[in-house]
C-alpha cells in the first residue's frame, strides 16, 4: 500500500467542520414556536449519560469524567471520537506518578452479586441495575417536568434507609481459595506490571499487558470476541463468582510523610468468573480455572467479557490456541477502539494513486486473459 | 479534630477548589512559602492487584497534581507540606500542600483549616451514606423456587 500527498481542500474542511457545529445547534431553528434551545450542560451529559461517560472514560483509558462528557458532548455521542479524544488530551499530559498496587478489596461498594452461590458473605445487594427491568420504552420521560425530575432523587434522598453496612466486604474468591478449590497464589507470577502506553506489544506478552489492554478496549470489540467464545469457538463456560462496582480509593504517598494518602477515588467494575476445572499439570488436586476483568467505570458487560477473554487467553498461553478467542496475538491486536476505528477511517482518505494501480492492473489482466467482453 | 494526616485531602476536596485556594491565599498573607518542588498538573497511573492471581497491572491513568513547599513565619518556625490529588489542577495541590503545612504544624489559622476538615468529612460521611444506602435498599435474598414463603419476605 502506498500513499501520496494531496492537496487543496481547505475551505471545504473547514466548512464541513461549520456544518458540524450547525448540526450540534440547529434544534429548533427555523420553527418559530420552538423553544430556544438549551445547551447540553457537561453535568447534565455526567449524570443522565452516566454510562456513556462510564465507556468513553474506560476506552479512553483516562478517568477523567468531566472531560469524557466534553469529548462526547463535542463528538456528537460518537463513543470512538470521544474516547480519540480524551487519548488524544491524556498524551499532551506529562507522567508524574504510579501509586502502588491497589487492593480492590477496599471498595466502597454500591453493587455486589454472585451467580455462583445464593448467600455470599456479606450478602448479595442489586445496587443500581436494569438487570431485572422489563426492557419497555418509559414514555412518561418523553416529557418529563423539572419538578417531577427533582422530586425522583429527593423522594429518594428523603426515604433511603439508615443502615449499618460496613465500608468493604470479603471477596468470594477468597473463599472458594481457602477451602483449595481455586489455584493457590504463588510468589512465581509476576510481579511487575507491563505498561502498554509506554511498549509496543511484542508476542508473547505477560498476562499484565493483556489485562491493560482489555481494560481498554473498546467495549463491543470485546463483547464480540468474548461471544464467540460463549457461543461455541471456545470452552470457558464461566460462573460469576462475583461482580462489583463500587469505588476504589486512590492512594499515593505523602510527600513528606510517605505515609499512602487517599488521593481520590476512581468508579470501577470488576468481576471475577470461575470457569471449568482441570487437572494439575504437577499431579496435585483438580481445581477451578479463573478470570478477572475490570475497567474504569459502571460497565458490567466489558468486565464479564474481559474475565472471560482473561481466562481464555490463559488457556491459550499454556496449551496453544485452539479458537480466536484463545489467541493472545487475535484478541489483543483487534479490541483497541481507537486503534480499530483509525484503521477503518482510514479507507475514507485519497487512495487515488493505489486504486488507480489496481484498475491499470485489472485492465492489462483482463486484455492478457483475451476474453471478450 | 482527631482525623489522621492521610485522611486530610479526602475531607479537605470535598469543598470547591476556589474555597481551597481562597482559604491557602488567606492563611499565607505574612508568611514564606518555598516551593520545595513545582506545581505541577498531569497524570498518575493505576495499579490494581487484579483479584485472581493476585498480579499488579495497570488500570489507566488519571489526572494528578502535586505539590510540597516549605511554610515560615516571620517569627523564623518553619514546617512542610505537600499533597498529591486526583485533580487537573496544580494550583489546588499548591493549596492543600499549604493547608497541610499549616495544620501538621499548627501555625497561625491551622483552627480553620480544621473546621474545614470537619465539614469536609461531614459531607464524605453523607456521600458514604447515600452509597450504603444504595446497598441497603437493594439487598437481595434469592429464594429457590421449591421454598415456601412470599416474593420479598426477606429480613
Amino acid at each position: 500500500m502506498s500513499y501520496v500527498a494531496i492537496k487543496g481542500g481547505g475551505r471545504a474542511i473547514a466548512g464541513a467542520a461549520a456544518v458540524t457545529e450547525y448540526l450540534r445547534t440547529e434544534e429548533g431553528s427555523g420553527n418559530a414556536g420552538a423553544e430556544p434551545p438549551e445547551p447540553l450542560k457537561i453535568d447534565a451529559i455526567l449524570h443522565q449519560l452516566r454510562h456513556l461517560v462510564d465507556r468513553v472514560i474506560s476506552e479512553g483509558g483516562v478517568y477523567h469524567p468531566r472531560f469524557a462528557a466534553l469529548a462526547i458532548k463535542q463528538s456528537l455521542g460518537d463513543t470512538l471520537e470521544a474516547a480519540f479524544a480524551l487519548r488524544a488530551w491524556r498524551s499532551t499530559r506529562p507522567r508524574l506518578s504510579a501509586t502502588p498496587p491497589l487492593d480492590t478489596s477496599r471498595m466502597r461498594l454500591i453493587r455486589r452479586i454472585s451467580s455462583a452461590f445464593k448467600e455470599i458473605p456479606g450478602g448479595q445487594m442489586l445496587g443500581p441495575t436494569p438487570d431485572y427491568a422489563l426492557r419497555l420504552l418509559r414514555l412518561d420521560l418523553m416529557d418529563e417536568s423539572p419538578e417531577a425530575f427533582r422530586a425522583v432523587a429527593r423522594d429518594w434522598l428523603e426515604n433511603c434507609p439508615e443502615t449499618e453496612l460496613p465500608d468493604s466486604f470479603p471477596k468470594v474468591l477468597d473463599a472458594l481459595r481457602a477451602e483449595g478449590l481455586l489455584p493457590p497464589i504463588t510468589a512465581v507470577r509476576s510481579q511487575t506490571a507491563f505498561d502498554i502506553t509506554r511498549e509496543p506489544l511484542v508476542f508473547p506478552v505477560p498476562r499484565s499487558a493483556a489485562l491493560a489492554t482489555m481494560a481498554r478496549a473498546e467495549t463491543g470489540s470485546l463483547l464480540a470476541i468474548a461471544y464467540s467464545n460463549m457461543r461455541g469457538y471456545g470452552d470457558v463456560h464461566p460462573t460469576v463468582a462475583e461482580l462489583r462496582v463500587g469505588y476504589l480509593p486512590v492512594l499515593l504517598p505523602h510527600p513528606v510523610t510517605g505515609e499512602l494518602v487517599e488521593a481520590g477515588e476512581v468508579l470501577i467494575t470488576e468481576c471475577e468468573v470461575v470457569a471449568m476445572y482441570e487437572a494439575d499439570d504437577a499431579g496435585g488436586k483438580p481445581m477451578f480455572t479463573i478470570g478477572y476483568g475490570s475497567c474504569f467505570g459502571h460497565n458490567e458487560v466489558k468486565a464479564i467479557s474481559m474475565a472471560i477473554l482473561d481466562r481464555a487467553l490463559q488457556k491459550g498461553m499454556k496449551d496453544g490456541a485452539a479458537n480466536p478467542s484463545e489467541d493472545p496475538e487475535f484478541v489483543l491486536l483487534h479490541v483497541d477502539g481507537v486503534d480499530s476505528m483509525g484503521f477503518a477511517s482510514h479507507y475514507k482518505m485519497p487512495h487515488y494513486v493505489t486504486f488507480q494501480s489496481d484498475l491499470d492492473r485489472l485492465r492489462t489482466t483482463q486484455q492478457k486473459t483475451g476474453v471478450p467482453a | 479534630m482527631n482525623l489522621e494526616r492521610k485522611d486530610w485531602i479526602r475531607a479537605l476536596t470535598a469543598h470547591p477548589a476556589t474555597v481551597l485556594n481562597a482559604l491557602a491565599d488567606e492563611l499565607t498573607v505574612g508568611c514564606g512559602v518555598k516551593l520545595k518542588s513545582l506545581p505541577q498538573a498531569g497524570l498518575g497511573l493505576l495499579t490494581l492487584t487484579d483479584g485472581a492471581f493476585r498480579e499488579p497491572y495497570y488500570l489507566g491513568e488519571f489526572p494528578l497534581s502535586m505539590c510540597s513547599i516549605e511554610l515560615s513565619l516571620p517569627d523564623g518556625r518553619r514546617t512542610a507540606g505537600g499533597a498529591q490529588v486526583m485533580a487537573d489542577d496544580a494550583e489546588l495541590a499548591r493549596a492543600l500542600a499549604i493547608l497541610d503545612a499549616i495544620l501538621a504544624a499548627g501555625f497561625p489559622g491551622y483552627e480553620r483549616v480544621s473546621a474545614h476538615i470537619e465539614s469536609g468529612t461531614k459531607r464524605r460521611a453523607e456521600e458514604d451514606r447515600r452509597r450504603r444506602a444504595m446497598l441497603a435498599a437493594t439487598r437481595v435474598d434469592f429464594a429457590m423456587l421449591n421454598n415456601a414463603g412470599d416474593d420479598d419476605d426477606e429480613t
